[in-house]
């Protein structure tokens, strides 16, 4: 009895420390002096290059935000269909992998104000999808679209194309090669990747619609109740923007292909 | 090996070799003509190794990298289930009614779930309110470097600590389960007479088991083991799902980078392949070599 009274004791400790350990991420990082930031491979906003380092976009934000708050930084790559749960049960502070703000999410973790916007843009197979130009070409009940379980790119094709048969995929690079097999008429995802792919194999793909058909703001997402870490991050941001950070980051990874010879 | 047989190629040998090229032919044609795939081959050396320009000397890059997490992630996920199992195993076979009954849920629980289901459990549920509050990796952080690099050879490094120490103990608890099947029966399968000869000779009932029939089940029963262990490697690949940086998993980062997704996933059975039938065979070397003084 007296066992069973110690053990259940013990339980209760443990459960009880895990709970009041309510303090603010920031104070955590410091006291630490490691960041966990949560991402997932997404050209080119994160990925390993030939060295097996992580670089994109979003490596170089995170990096730079460590430098800033005088910590070391350690990213924990994550299977994006996973990431929100294990930001929540504390597999990592904070994620930062290109997440866009949508209402659906925002009710389980907190996000920061945008430090990044992007768009849905969609490469198509020529042959398949001959003569296809709007999105009302794509909205039929036999055009099959492939898109990256979980991501925006899922909801944006659902809204824009609710006729279309959807095909849901881990990674992106499935999505894609079931593209390159012809077995879907186009991949849906954040731009420029598809623009990118169409521009690989010209004679296999095109762009059917050359505007991105949404704008999605992109931040940072931390857990809830956590105002301190919402305001520091929220503020580093507007700081970012306003030395123009941001702005030079994304000409590099979204406006030229220089870093292509990083990868490959 | 007295009787070794002499090597004779027949023609059933020579049809399967031609048979087996014409296959492997066929698939590189089909995929580079009617699905019209550019291979890409050149690059995949330099994920296994890379010249590091700043200091010269070769390096291990994300394929092995992920390869070495794979055989730690195994040799420790046996090595519990082993434990696991064997307990489980022997209280299965010739425990109390209790022992038994427990032994029997552990067994049938985790034999009717899926794999993948336990892992994710594991890793969301269980792992955060037991490992993250024990503050390992906090702990292993403010540490020495020594310290770090010894359990980062053994385990992982500080930020993956957690996450491997889920992966472990779910695969341990997951093949603990058919390794206690595999003791259970090994002692359910030594003749009764064998009880009865240890009764006569005036040992007691516990020396009996320890010492005549426990030996003798370790004997029949290793080789199913090492079975197992084989089994385990393969296994290991789902804890890719909980983003262990294991073979599986640092391949489909690579596909994600790169979309060489044909070369990586030959190249990740290449290597999968390699571990598996590199242990079987040395197993089943072993097996040759003592079943002769049975």
């Amino acid at each position: 009895m007296r066992k069973i009274l110690c053990l259940s004791a013990l339980f209760i400790l443990l459960m009880t420390t895990g709970l009041s350990a309510r303090e603010s991420i920031i104070e955590k990082i410091q006291k630490q002096g490691v960041i966990r930031v949560g991402m997932s491979t997404f050209v080119p906003w994160a990925m390993k290059d030939k060295q097996g380092n992580l670089t994109g976009f979003e490596i170089d934000v995170a990096r730079k935000l460590a430098k800033d708050m005088g910590v070391k930084i350690e990213f924990v790559p994550t299977a994006w269909s996973g990431i929100i749960p294990a930001l929540l049960t504390g597999k990592f502070d904070v994620i930062i992998g290109g997440m866009g703000i949508t209402p659906q999410r925002n009710l389980k973790v907190n996000f920061t104000i945008p430090y990044d916007y992007s768009g849905m843009s969609m490469v198509a197979h020529k042959k398949k999808a001959k003569g296809f130009s709007s999105l009302a070409d794509f909205n039929k009940k036999n055009v099959t679209i492939a898109v990256r379980m979980g991501t925006t790119a899922e909801q944006a094709a659902r809204k824009h194309m609710p006729n279309a048969t959807l095909k849901l995929f881990e990674n992106e690079s499935q999505a894609l090669q079931e593209l390159n097999l012809g077995r879907v008429h186009a991949v849906v995802s954040s731009a420029p990747m598809p623009v990118f792919h169409a521009l690989k194999y010209p004679d296999k793909f095109f762009i059917p619609i050359q505007e991105n058909f949404t704008k999605e703001p992109i931040g940072f997402a931390i857990k809830k109740s956590d105002h301190d870490a919402l305001n520091y991050l929220n503020n580093w941001i507007i700081n970012m923007h306003a030395q123009g950070f941001l702005k030079e980051k994304k000409a590099y990874w979204f406006g030229s292909k220089d870093w292509e010879s990083l990868i490959k | 090996m007295l009787n070794k047989k002499k090597l004779k190629f027949t023609v059933i040998d020579i049809a399967m070799i031609i048979f087996i090229i014409t296959a492997i032919s066929i698939f590189f044609s089909r995929t580079s003509q009617v699905l019209d795939y550019k291979w890409e081959w050149d690059a995949m050396p330099s994920y296994f190794f890379f010249l590091d320009a700043a200091t010269g000397k070769f390096k291990a890059n994300i394929l092995v990298k992920g390869f070495v997490t794979t055989v730690k992630l195994s040799f420790w996920a046996t090595l519990l289930g082993f434990l696991l199992g064997i307990v489980s195993g022997i209280m299965g076979a010739k425990g109390s009614f209790e022992q038994r009954f427990i032994s029997r849920v552990y067994v049938e629980t985790i034999r009717n779930i899926p794999s993948l289901v336990l892992v994710i459990i594991f890793y969301y549920f269980v792992s955060s309110q037991f490992l993250d509050v024990l503050h390992l990796d906090t702990a292993l952080r403010q540490s020495g470097p020594a310290v770090q690099r010894m359990t980062g050879i053994l385990f992982a490094s500080p930020g993956q600590i957690n996450a491997f120490i889920s992966a472990i103990i779910a695969l341990g608890i997951y093949e603990g389960a058919y390794v206690s099947e595999i003791i259970r029966g090994g002692i359910n399968s030594i003749p009764n007479g064998q009880w009865e000869a240890a009764w006569s000779l005036g040992l007691s009932r516990k020396k009996t088991f320890l010492l005549v029939i426990l030996p003798q089940t370790f004997r029949r029963v290793a080789f199913p083991l090492a079975g197992q262990f084989i089994s385990t490697i393969k296994d290991s690949a789902i804890v890719s799902v909980i983003s262990i940086q294991e073979l599986t998993f640092q391949g489909m980062e690579l596909m994600s980078a790169t979309f060489l997704t044909f070369e990586i996933w030959i190249t990740i059975t290449v290597l999968y392949f390699i571990l598996t039938f590199s242990s079987s065979r040395s197993i089943a070397f072993l097996e040759r070599k003592y079943a002769l003084k049975e």
